[in-house]
């Protein structure tokens, strides 16, 4: 069986706010675990949990219930810690430091030898695209940029588990197809990499498998494959709307004009081979037949609607790079 | 050892790079050159006044710089989140505390030294020195900002740094008076002199470092004539250290259950 490096065992968060302490449940007995080698990737919308669940998996907040493990050792564990590369969602850095001297500190902090520390964070800015950045203080980066730079502090104790917390965020196409590659990278060179979004094809894209959040409660978790179910949602068959008659629609089947002509999406259980043989009969003319499964956005927006978080403004962002 | 150095190296690099600590300076700086303009105002007393006026001058100064960036050193670093970058970094919540804190006492050590360098030239333009019991002042003008730093540090663990602030001068204006307070207790009640008593062993004695013009073991104590001996001075500082021990220690728990949200 592959190892578990990070293990979450019923982790729970209550805060107290405001002058009436206010009871807020963040996070309802989280339950799951990462292994070596994957990507792993924790999907929840804005305000489900994610970023309290990675804090208490980082040490940065105590949970209230529930116990966590990373690399083999209960949070929080110096020699853990040490062998963790970790990235806050909107990093903030020491604005004051240029990229070299802010990786010697993080490098400093790490343990990591004084020579040794400049080459690696020579070779880590190179890595994630800012050479042409050295020497400029920090202030005067740009969010992408600071997300970079983010990411070379992770790397820079050379970890075996990088924990990302929404990486993507203020990333323009270009920038997040870099980070996805980046994680594959990491991957490839044997590091375990956890992630949190709630942008679903980046999700799609990397991770071998996901963990889902939604109100503070963990809703599934497992490789992708498993968690999408294989069976059929519908068949959109497209035809021109200027050639031949639009056949008689099967019962529950709908019908919409687009671009390319008529789109009838025909439910699962409809005669699809009889609309076509249809079709063909009355001269239509058919531009595509597409099978629909359960896609990734499918399975969130159920999962989210059985808590009652569609339609509110904790939606995944369906922007593709 | 290395994680608190680059704690405490990253501070001071902060705050030589923050452009109101030189204002701050340069304020300081100009109450000292003053001195020399007020010296002249008096008859054949010169020098007296240059040290006076400089001395003031540094303490006040290394009051201020001390609560200003005390109260912002810890708070600063939650509000604009670096504090999440670091900790999760192989790094004991203590060692940041008192990395932060060591930073600070070297930036001050090096404001005092560059306020102390331009009062020794004021000095020597009237033909006067630097002589031991200004130095002897001077450090004990050090531990007292020492101690005022980590109440502000202590402060800034759990409060903005506004309150941070009011309460950290709550204390030096307190600590400054305690011999007063006790006077004060001597001529109360019985039950108002034990409450009194307890109140000031509980402040920091901060009139200790700052004896010129106190009279002490019934010698009339100045910096210009019978300053305080070694024996004052270390047992000053052993105080000095131990009250900000305490300090930093309560500080440093209070950070330790701290929920970074």
């Amino acid at each position: 069986m592959t190892e578990v490096v990070l293990r979450a065992d019923e982790l729970a968060k209550t805060f107290h706010l405001g002058f009436f302490r206010k009871r807020v449940e963040a996070v309802k007995h989280a339950s799951f675990d990462v292994r070596r080698g994957e990507v792993f990737g924790y999907l929840g919308p804005n305000g489900s949990g994610k970023t309290t669940t990675l804090k208490m998996l980082m040490g940065l907040v105590f949970p209230t219930r529930g116990r966590a493990e990373v690399l083999g050792k209960p949070v929080p564990n110096r020699e853990a810690k040490r062998r963790l590369g970790y990235l806050p969602e909107s990093p903030y850095f020491y604005e004051y430091l240029s990229p070299e001297e802010f990786l010697d500190l993080v490098g400093a902090l790490c343990d990591v030898p004084r020579a040794e520390r400049r080459l690696r964070a020579a070779r880590l800015i190179t890595r994630v695209g800012l050479d042409h950045a050295r020497g400029r203080p920090l202030r005067k980066f740009s969010k992408g940029m600071l997300q970079r730079i983010g990411i070379a502090q992770a790397l820079m104790g050379d970890p075996e588990l990088v924990v990302l917390d929404e990486p993507m965020t203020g990333l323009d196409p270009i920038g997040r197809k870099e980070i996805r590659d980046l994680m594959l990278e990491l991957k490839r060179e044997g590091r375990t990499v956890l992630y949190s979004t709630h942008i679903l094809p980046d999700v799609e894209m990397t991770c071998d498998r996901v963990a889902m959040i939604f109100a503070g409660r963990i809703r599934n978790v497992g490789p992708l494959s498993e968690l999408l179910t294989a069976r059929l949602l519908s068949t959109e068959v497209c035809l021109r709307h200027d050639v031949g008659q639009i056949p008689s629609l099967p019962e529950g089947a709908k019908i919409r004009q687009t671009p390319d002509g008529m789109l009838a999406d025909l439910p699962e259980g409809a005669d699809v081979d009889a609309f076509l043989r249809a079709a063909l009969t009355s001269k239509s003319s058919i531009i595509s037949v597409t099978p629909r499964r359960e896609s990734l956005e499918d399975l969130f927006v159920r999962e989210a609607g059985k808590v009652g978080e569609v339609g509110s403004t904790s939606t995944p962002d369906k922007g593709a790079a | 050892m290395n994680r608190i150095r680059a704690i405490a190296w990253n501070t001071f690099r902060e705050a030589v790079r923050n452009k109101i600590l030189y204002s701050l300076l340069f304020f300081a700086v100009l109450i000292i050159l003053s001195a020399m303009a007020i010296g002249n105002l008096t008859l054949h007393e010169e020098v007296r006044t240059i040290r006076d006026v400089g001395l003031f001058g540094i303490d006040i100064f290394s009051v201020i710089i001390a609560i200003f960036v005390g109260v912002n050193l810890l708070y600063k670093e939650l509000d604009l989140k670096t504090v999440y970058t670091i900790l999760p970094k192989p790094l004991w919540r203590w060692e940041f505390v008192l990395g932060k804190w060591l930073g600070m006492l070297l930036t001050l050590a090096v404001q005092m030294v560059v306020m102390g360098a331009v009062l020794a030239a004021v000095l020597a333009s009237e033909g006067a020195h630097f002589d031991m019991p200004t130095v002897k002042a001077v450090w004990l003008l050090f531990v007292n900002v020492m101690v005022v730093t980590s109440i502000a540090v202590f402060f800034s663990a759990f409060s903005s740094p506004f309150l941070s602030g009011f309460f950290a001068l709550g204390f030096f204006v307190v600590g400054r008076s305690v011999p007063d307070i006790r006077a004060i207790g001597e001529k109360a009640g019985a039950g108002a002199k034990a409450v009194l008593d307890l109140f000031c062993n509980l402040m920091p004695n901060l009139h200790l470092f700052y004896p010129s013009g106190a009279i002490v073991g019934a010698e009339d104590l100045s910096v210009h004539r019978q300053f305080v001996g070694s024996d004052y001075i270390l047992s000053a500082t052993a105080y000095g250290i131990g009250y900000s021990i305490v300090v930093l220690v309560l500080a440093m728990l209070i950070f330790r259950k701290r929920d970074f949200v």
